[in-house]
């Protein structure tokens, strides 16, 4: 094919200046920022006071904002396994040809079109009452009256109460992407696998999950990157001050940012930058890692 | 292999610009808020020119703390209004939220978007965004502005500005415990408790008679501590020993044995350490089960639904401890504020309308509206719901911080709220409390 160089730099250059200055630009100050002490976010360049790598440093050296990344990791992965768990098994119900199907889909996925705010006043306030909650009904009306009376948003029980809610949200998003993935492979392979005696359990097993790896690698990139801007269930969680079991990265740099509470607090933009520089970090390795474990490019279906 | 390499520019693309939603994404956010709201994104790029050949009777752009709906934004909007209607100065008043203006004016005042004047809170107003307000001490002189302000708010202002005034205040709010008079009747509770061992009596009597004496949610659990410490040692003191991670202090040990007591004693709502605001103010206080809950007084009126009309409200200041620094005299008290901008080509007109709002008739309409104290000095009758904050107000002579200075510290504070819940809800001891607070290291 012959290459017409003009064409290419005039369909090219639009979209590569949007970038520059859509996506590099910032990427580029934040971590030009991530080096310097910044009182307000907007302030002048000529403000800024370079400090090398002491905010990294004291990113280290500060306990909460070590509890903050605790809480990301444990969001990332118990909260990843328990959603690709279930969005996986539901989309493989979804996709078995069960009657109903959108109707269950359109159920699945319900939570992801309510508002944050509203599901998280549903499980805050009543889900997980200690007085008159559901949780408390439910497990009086089986007689168990030691689960009865846990109380759910006590500190040994928050982070967990937080992550069934926050989970009982996302299912149904990577539900639908899994189910996409499998509805795309090709019917011709289970019915050659059924006439050759496999049962449905080893057709998953050896058709539909090698099949997927590309799908789970889109999951697992989507989940990392949503977890990782974990901040509005947090916030929910914990009105007005943090709180150790539901704080992440992303309100820590909030909270480093436009001020904590409502009290008068140090702010540090360039501190806040720092986060968003290790947690972009974070990132990059969960994807890096994905590409190595789960490698797709010796498929084609 | 380059495929790879793109799809790794790519994520890490995406990865940066998602996680400076909280951080750089915020400058694309806020400065986005303001360019969004085009009304006064337009006037201000060429307003400079149109301002220079205008008299000063052309608009004001007032950025406010409030939702057009809230009771507060309500009065707000009237006083505008009419402020319009007498003077014919148009405004253009945008109601921005609490988290629209913490996120949204510093950047926006950087930008040079055209703001006139604007609200918040008095300390925010004037430490954080004190390099962006104009001094108002000419123009309060001017119009005798003080004949009928709040005195003791305005020498709170003149503090937190450095001395001079730049900012005026308005629907004025103190931090106190509030209480359920007919809880206390029953359990004949005559005074209200003025020092430690009263309010232990006091606890004492209201569980006899089958109810929670003390309930508090997450939210304000740290004030508890603060105001404790402050009594004992006083706020700056307080501050200090927070921000300093200087937990071996006398005071702290002394504090949380105080509360271990009354926890022990059983004075703390069951439930306190799951409280998640707002269940222990709606379904404990408001419900009348629990008796006392250390808050501001805008408490009335955010539980005025639930408690129903019949509940008699009681207010007294955290009380004084034997042998402590500070007395009933000292809590945090304030205000919200206007300010105007120092770059501001309007601020006599600016200072007219601070006057409609926090004077007269607006400031009444505000106060009932809101169920608020009202600034104007002439406006002595109160809503009914708060009268019992008057006597509390009127004794007021040393102004604590937010907290009493217990949130000083961001990476402490919480700590200091998950351990204070554990030691009001019973599951470690005071000596468990410090050994937290100092594994916690900062």
């Amino acid at each position: 094919m012959k290459r017409n160089k003009g064409m290419i730099i005039l369909f090219l250059t639009p979209t590569v200046l949007m970038f520059s200055v859509i996506f590099l630009y910032p990427i580029i100050r934040t971590i030009i920022m991530s080096f310097f002490r910044i009182d307000g976010i907007t302030d002048p360049v000529a403000k800024w006071q370079f400090t090398g790598l002491s905010n990294f440093i004291r990113l280290a050296n500060t306990s909460l904002f070590r509890i903050s990344m605790w809480n990301l990791f444990r969001i990332w992965l118990i909260g990843g396994i328990i959603v690709m768990s279930l969005a996986l098994l539901f989309a493989v119900i979804i996709t078995s040809g069960i009657r109903f199907k959108s109707f269950f889909r359109a159920v699945i996925y319900l939570p992801n079109i309510v508002s944050a705010v509203a599901l998280a006043t549903m499980w805050l306030q009543y889900v997980y009452s200690p007085k008159f909650g559901l949780l408390k009904t439910v497990f009086t009306n089986l007689g168990l009256t030691s689960l009865a009376k846990v109380q759910w948003l006590d500190n040994d029980h928050k982070f967990a109460a937080l992550l069934l809610a926050y989970c009982f949200g996302m299912v149904g998003y990577h539900m639908l992407i899994f189910a996409s993935g499998i509805e795309r492979i090709s019917s011709d392979y289970f019915e050659a696998a059924t006439l050759d005696g496999a049962n449905k359990f080893n057709q998953f097993r050896y058709i539909t999950l090698p099949l997927l790896k590309g799908v789970f690698k889109t999951n697992i990139t989507m989940w990392s990157v949503t977890s990782v801007g974990f901040f509005v269930w947090s916030q929910l969680f914990s009105t007005v001050t943090a709180d150790t079991q539901t704080i992440t990265p992303m309100v820590y740099m909030y909270m480093q940012i436009f001020g904590a509470g409502n009290s008068i607090t140090e702010r540090n933009s360039g501190l806040g930058a720092a986060i968003g520089v290790l947690l972009s970090v974070c990132v990059v390795a969960v994807f890096w890692l994905c590409n190595h474990l789960l490698r797709d490019d010796d498929l084609e279906f | 292999m380059r495929k790879k390499v793109m799809a790794l520019v790519l994520t890490s693309a995406m990865a940066v610009s998602l996680a400076a939603c909280g951080g750089g994404g915020q400058t694309t956010e806020t400065a986005a808020a303001p360019a969004g709201d085009a009304t006064t994104a337009a006037p201000a790029a060429d307003g400079g020119q149109q301002e220079a050949a205008a008299p000063s009777g052309d608009g004001l752009v007032y950025w406010s703390m409030w939702e057009a709906t809230e009771p507060q934004g309500q009065a707000i909007q009237a006083a505008v209004d009419q402020f319009t209607a007498d003077t014919g100065i148009s405004v253009d008043l945008q109601f921005k939220g609490r988290t629209g203006i913490r996120e949204g004016l510093q950047p926006a005042l950087d930008a040079g978007t055209n703001i006139d004047l604007f609200d918040e809170d008095i300390d925010r107003v004037n430490t954080t965004w004190g390099q962006y307000l104009m001094d108002l001490e000419e123009l309060a002189k001017a119009a005798d502005y003080e004949a009928t302000a709040n005195a003791g708010l305005m020498a709170a202002c003149r503090e937190v500005g450095g001395g001079t005034l730049k900012s005026i205040p308005y629907q004025p709010n103190v931090f106190a415990f509030f209480y359920n008079q007919t809880i206390f009747d029953e359990a004949g509770i005559t005074a209200v408790p003025t020092t430690w061992a009263e309010l232990d009596a006091a606890c004492a009597k209201i569980k006899e008679k089958g109810y929670t004496p003390i309930t508090c949610d997450d939210a304000y659990i740290t004030c508890m501590f603060g105001y404790h410490m402050s009594r004992l040692v006083g706020e700056p003191k307080t501050e200090e020993i927070v921000k300093g991670g200087q937990w071996d202090d006398p005071s702290v040990i002394a504090t949380a044995e105080a509360y271990a007591d009354f926890a022990s004693k059983g004075y703390f709502s069951e439930t306190i350490a799951s409280n998640v605001w707002p269940a222990g103010q709606n379904q404990e206080l408001a419900m009348g089960t629990a008796a006392m809950y250390l808050n501001g007084s805008w408490l009335p009126n955010e539980v005025k639904d639930m408690a129903g009309d019949d509940f008699v409200w009681g207010c007294f200041s955290y009380p004084a401890l034997e042998g402590g620094t500070d007395g009933v005299d000292a809590a945090n008290y304030g205000a919200q504020v206007l300010a105007i901008n120092k770059d501001s080509q309007k601020a006599e007109d600016a200072f007219k309308l601070i006057c409609y709002i926090t004077q007269g008739e607006f400031d009444k309409m505000l106060s009932e509206l809101s169920i608020g104290i009202p600034a104007d000095s002439n406006n002595t009758e109160w809503p009914a719901l708060i009268s019992c904050v008057k006597p509390v107000m009127d004794s007021m002579n040393t102004r604590y911080p937010w907290a009493a200075g217990a949130e000083a510290n961001a990476d402490m504070t919480p700590i200091i709220k998950e351990n204070f819940l554990k030691l009001c809800g019973g599951s470690i001891d005071a000596q468990g409390f410090v050994d937290a607070l100092k594994k916690a290291g900062n």
